[in-house]
Formats: structure tokens, C-alpha cells, sequence
């Protein structure tokens, strides 16, 4: 079977394997190492893909950063709005008890106050009050609404509805964290010696004068209403003055009037008010329709006020005191022509911090004069009031109070009261 | 004048609209002018309590304040001047001491100024020109158990730092709200405090 070409083909190829072994042993190599490049190629391929993964749940996309960037531009707009809205107030509630009277709790009001402004040259202010009454009905009054224009650094001009600036208890002391007791002094009510509120328009502000300060508060109003009474529809007498900001003038003439204060160290004021101007009877208490329908004719009678108040600040001590006298003139025509009639008030008040406890003390006396006997009264309240915070205060007071016999005026009582200014 | 009416459910979301409408606020404004730090210290505390317990500083927000002072210029006769200075004097002591000047005090190599300049442009709108505090609360360094028995370390400590007294109606801002004051200042006002106050 051996051939020549066998014996020739055999050499060769005898030689062509004893060479490629070699050289299959080096591919082997190659391979290997190829193969080792390629696992760890795709090992670091893997390790991209789960980075870029990674990457992609923690990183912002474009998208992602535009609505950041419109998130940013929208809380930007409430870093600095021309426009501010506030709120703030006050509320009380209490319970009362006296010896004619069986002892109840009460809530003495809730008065939000809004404030609406635009930058530093206008304000809308806006005081309601909400009471609950005996029945269990709810009061709602609108106590101001004024549009503050802020002319200059030493001129503002208040329209609307405002508390009115004679004496100082009104304007500035009523609200009950203010208040240091639970109650007003007998005569700064409604219907008292006090003007309560006008509608009108003032100018405010204040200014230095040498070394000292002075602040001051100019109007014109609406003015107040008088309501009368009768027991015969032929002899009326005044009731009294309804100075709470009407939204009319019926009695076609404006009131005129003011509050100069002095500063003239700090810590103390001294003030001077008063006010001029016409009123005019509109409610008969007591009487049929036909009567009230014919009081669109009542004359106008003189209406005059005038007060003075002072307030010391000091240290841990408190004073203050007010007086205040509101005149009405007489009339003879109309459906109930009457004499002229006064009603006068004044209270002194001290009050002492026991530092360094929260505890305060308080004293203070009212003499109340109006032209009804049944509705005078000297009044004493001693209490004791704890601060929780210059804000939060409970009070504790009693009223020694010296009216008419068997009148409410007479009855004195104890009030308990927790007042939040907020 | 005074309604009576009974309430009824479409006042009850007007006004708890209103009273939402109260927390919808921002955080600043670029008004009023910036007013002055120490003349707004003492405006407010010679004047804010003559009607009503004084109110701290860190009880409202900077814009709350805003709004505030602009509703006590008009109640109480402020200058635009002086409502400004009281709103500055607000707004930079309202944070809490941690993030103000609370830092400790920088080395210098002298006080910049006296002890004496010092209390009367930092501390003399609280603690009044005799030591003895402008309003309710604020300690009398003249008393013997007063604040100037404590020692040296306790005293700079309070002032760098910011220190409550009981009853006081705030705490004393850190460095009295003067964040330019530095450990020589302070050790020079403190000195002057022990020489004029101190028993």
C-alpha cells in the first residue's frame, strides 16, 4: 500500500505537523488572552451600564433641571411680593358672677384683624368682632375698615371706618391682651361718655419737636346719632350718643375733631382731644311707628366732645388716666324737642409687674356721670393677672361698684378672663 | 354700629378663607429702606410698652413684622424714620442665637472703641444710661446679686452668646445685636459695666 507519492506526501506533512504544534499552541495562547479581554471587557461593560444606571436614577435630566429652574423662579416671586397679607387679632373668654346674678362663662369676642399691603405706600386694615350672645346668638360687627396711605415719613391718611381718636382707651387700650382688666372702664362702652367710631376721613402721623415726640390724629366724619325716649310723646329726654361709625349723615353737617399727644420724655404722653359738629335724634326708644316715621325732621342739636389722657411707662410700673365729656345741646322743634344733656368719665389706672414672677397687679377707679341716675357709677377693680406670655394673660379682677340701688350699675362681681393676642 | 345675626354657613367659609388667607405669606421684601439697628432698639423699647406688653422680637417673621409696624406707625404716631429703625431693629433679632452672631468673637488685637461708646450704642437702648433696664424684665446692674455677681467668663459668655433674663420680655440678641463687636470690645464693655455698676 506504500506508494512513492504516500512516501512522498508523508515528509511533508510530517514536518507541517511537527511545525503547527508549536503554532497551535501560541493560537491557544491568543486565544486565551483574546478571551480574557473580551470577560473583562464586558465586565467593565456591565460595570458602565450599571453605573450609567446609577447615574441616571440620582442625576437630573434637562427636564429635570427646567422644572427646578421654574420652581425656583416661582418661590422667588413669595421672597419678595409687593403684596402682603396678615393677619392678626385677638380673643377672649371668661366667666363672670355676681350677687344678683347667677355666674356664667362667656366668650367676650373673637377679633380677627386683617392686614392687606402694598409695599410701603398703602395699607387696608380691617377689625371684625364676633361675640356670642346670652341666647347663644353670635354678634358680628365691623369695628374699622380703613385704606392707610402712607403720604410721608410724617403724614398718613385714613379713610374709612376708624376708631375714634378721642382720648386714648379706644383707640389703642380696648383690645382685651392690651386691656390689663377684664372689662372697660364704666363710660368707654357703646353709649358712653366715649365716641366709639367714626366714618370719615383723618390724617395721622407724628414728629419730633425739640427734644421731644409728638404724635397726632386730625378727622372729619359722619359724626354720631342720638337716640331719645318718652313716656307721654310729649316730653323726650336724650338716651344717648351712638357714636359707633355711621354710614350716613343724617343730620347733614360734619364732624370736625382731633388728638394732639406729647412726648415730651420717653415714656410718658400726655394727649388733648376734642371734637365739634352737629347731631341729630334718629331713634326714639319706646315708641310706636308712626312716631319713629316722623323723626325725619328733628333739628340739629350741638355736639361737642373733648377729653385728656396721660400714660406713664416705667420700669415695672404702669399709670394712665383718661377724661372725657361729651356735650349735647338742646332743641325745641321737631317730634322730640329736649334739653341738652352731658355725659362725662374719667379713670385712673396703675398696674405693677412682680418681677421677676408673672404675676401683675392692677388698680383702678371710673366715676361714670351721664344724665339717666340709673346708669351712673363709680367703680373699683382691684386684679391680679398671670402672664403666660406678654401676649397670653389670664385675669382675675373684682368690681366694687357704686351705682344705683337695685341696679345693675350697683352689682359688683367677679370676672375671671383669658385673653390671647395673636 | 353693632348687628345681630346669627351666623350663617356661608359666612363660616368666608372667614375661615380669610383667616387662611393670613398664613399664605412670603419670607422677605425689599421693603421698607432699611432703617437703623440701635435707634430702633430704643424706640422700641421706650415706646411699644406704654400701651401694651411688649412683644419680643422672635414672635413674628420678618414679613410678619412688616405689617405689624406698619400697623403700630399708624396706631401709635411712629415718623416713617422711626418705624423703619424698629423694623430693623425686628428683623435682625428675631432669628434664633444659633444662627446669628452667636460666632465666637473675633480676636483683635485692641477694642475698637471704649467700654463706656460701646454700652451706649449697643446696650444702653435695654439696660438705660443708669444700668438699671429700660423695660420689665431687663436686669439692674446695680444690685449687689445682680448679674455683675456672676464671673467674668459667665458675663462674656451671656453677651457673645445671647442670654435670657427671667420675666425679661426678649433675650438679649448675641454681642447685643452688634455682630462688629469682638473679644476686646466685649471684654472692654464688661469693664466698663464692673466700674460703673459694680458694687
Amino acid at each position: 500500500m506504500n506508494t512513492g507519492i504516500e512516501r512522498f506526501n508523508a515528509g511533508p506533512l510530517a514536518l507541517a505537523i511537527a511545525l503547527a504544534l508549536p503554532m497551535e499552541a501560541s493560537a491557544d495562547a491568543a486565544y486565551d488572552a483574546l478571551k480574557s479581554q473580551v470577560e473583562n471587557l464586558k465586565k467593565q461593560l456591565e460595570q458602565v451600564q450599571k453605573t450609567l444606571k446609577s447615574y441616571k436614577k440620582t442625576s437630573a435630566s434637562k427636564n429635570d433641571v427646567a422644572k427646578l429652574e421654574k420652581k425656583v423662579a416661582e418661590a422667588s416671586e413669595w421672597k419678595s411680593p409687593n403684596t402682603l397679607i396678615h393677619m392678626s387679632g385677638y380673643a377672649d373668654v371668661g366667666y363672670s358672677d355676681s350677687k344678683d346674678s347667677s355666674g356664667s362663662f362667656n366668650v367676650g369676642s373673637f377679633s380677627p384683624i386683617f392686614h392687606f399691603q402694598y409695599r410701603d405706600l398703602v395699607m387696608l386694615e380691617s377689625e371684625l368682632e364676633f361675640e356670642v350672645e346670652a341666647d347663644g346668638g353670635t354678634n358680628v360687627a365691623l369695628e374699622y375698615l380703613t385704606v392707610d396711605l402712607f403720604l410721608n415719613d410724617y403724614m398718613t391718611l385714613v379713610a374709612g371706618k376708624f376708631l375714634s381718636p378721642i382720648g386714648q382707651f379706644r383707640q389703642n387700650l380696648h383690645p382685651s391682651w392690651i386691656n390689663k382688666l377684664p372689662s372697660a372702664p364704666p363710660g368707654f362702652g357703646h353709649d358712653g361718655a366715649a365716641p366709639v367710631s367714626d366714618l370719615g376721613i383723618q390724617l395721622r402721623g407724628g414728629f419730633p419737636l425739640g427734644g421731644m415726640r409728638t404724635n397726632y390724629a386730625f378727622y372729619i366724619s359722619n359724626g354720631p346719632e342720638l337716640n331719645a325716649s318718652t313716656e307721654d310723646a310729649v316730653d323726650f329726654e336724650l338716651e344717648g350718643i351712638a357714636a359707633e361709625g355711621f354710614g350716613r349723615d343724617r343730620d347733614g353737617s360734619k364732624v370736625y375733631g382731633g388728638r394732639f399727644g406729647l412726648l415730651p420724655f420717653a415714656g410718658l404722653e400726655i394727649g388733648l382731644s376734642g371734637a365739634t359738629g352737629k347731631a341729630a335724634v334718629t331713634t326714639l326708644e319706646n315708641i310706636s311707628a308712626d312716631t319713629l316715621s316722623a323723626l325725619s325732621g328733628e333739628p340739629t342739636r350741638d355736639y361737642d366732645v373733648y377729653g385728656f389722657d396721660f400714660a406713664w411707662q416705667h420700669r415695672a410700673i404702669n399709670l394712665r388716666g383718661e377724661f372725657i365729656e361729651s356735650r349735647i345741646g338742646s332743641a325745641s322743634g321737631g317730634t322730640a324737642p329736649s334739653s341738652g344733656a352731658n355725659w362725662s368719665t374719667w379713670y385712673a389706672q396703675a398696674a405693677y409687674r412682680f418681677l421677676p414672677t408673672k404675676f401683675e397687679g392692677v388698680l383702678r377707679y371710673t366715676d361714670f356721670d351721664s344724665p339717666h341716675i340709673s346708669e351712673d357709677r363709680k367703680q373699683w377693680v382691684v386684679g391680679l393677672n398671670y402672664l403666660f406670655a406678654s401676649n397670653v394673660i389670664a385675669k382675675f379682677a373684682y368690681q366694687f361698684n357704686d351705682g344705683a340701688d337695685g341696679s345693675p350699675a350697683d352689682d359688683d362681681r367677679w370676672l375671671l378672663q383669658l385673653a390671647y393676642g395673636f | 354700629m353693632k348687628f345681630t345675626t346669627r351666623l350663617t354657613m356661608a359666612l363660616l367659609p368666608t372667614t375661615l378663607g380669610l383667616l387662611t388667607l393670613g398664613v399664605s405669606v412670603g419670607q422677605a421684601a425689599d421693603y421698607p429702606a432699611p432703617g437703623d439697628f440701635q435707634r430702633g432698639a430704643k424706640t422700641w423699647s421706650e415706646n411699644c410698652a406704654r400701651c401694651h406688653n411688649i412683644r419680643g422680637p422672635r414672635e413674628l417673621r420678618d414679613d410678619q413684622w412688616i405689617s405689624t409696624i406698619f400697623h403700630m406707625r399708624v396706631r401709635a404716631g411712629l415718623t416713617g424714620q422711626e418705624s423703619r429703625d424698629v423694623l430693623t431693629f425686628l428683623q435682625a433679632s428675631n432669628t434664633t442665637p444659633a444662627s446669628i452672631g452667636a460666632a465666637p468673637a473675633t480676636q483683635s488685637d485692641g477694642a475698637s472703641v471704649s467700654g463706656q461708646a460701646i454700652f451706649r450704642q449697643t446696650c444702653v437702648a435695654c439696660h438705660g444710661i443708669d444700668g438699671k433696664g429700660v423695660l420689665p424684665g431687663v436686669p439692674d446692674f446695680t444690685l449687689g446679686d445682680g448679674p455683675l455677681s456672676k464671673q467674668d467668663a459667665i458675663l462674656i459668655k451671656h453677651i457673645t452668646e445671647g442670654f435670657q433674663s427671667p420675666g425679661a420680655p426678649m433675650a438679649m440678641p448675641p454681642k447685643g445685636g452688634n455682630p462688629d463687636l469682638n473679644v476686646d470690645d466685649i471684654q472692654a464693655v464688661l469693664g466698663y459695666l464692673r466700674d460703673t455698676f459694680g458694687k
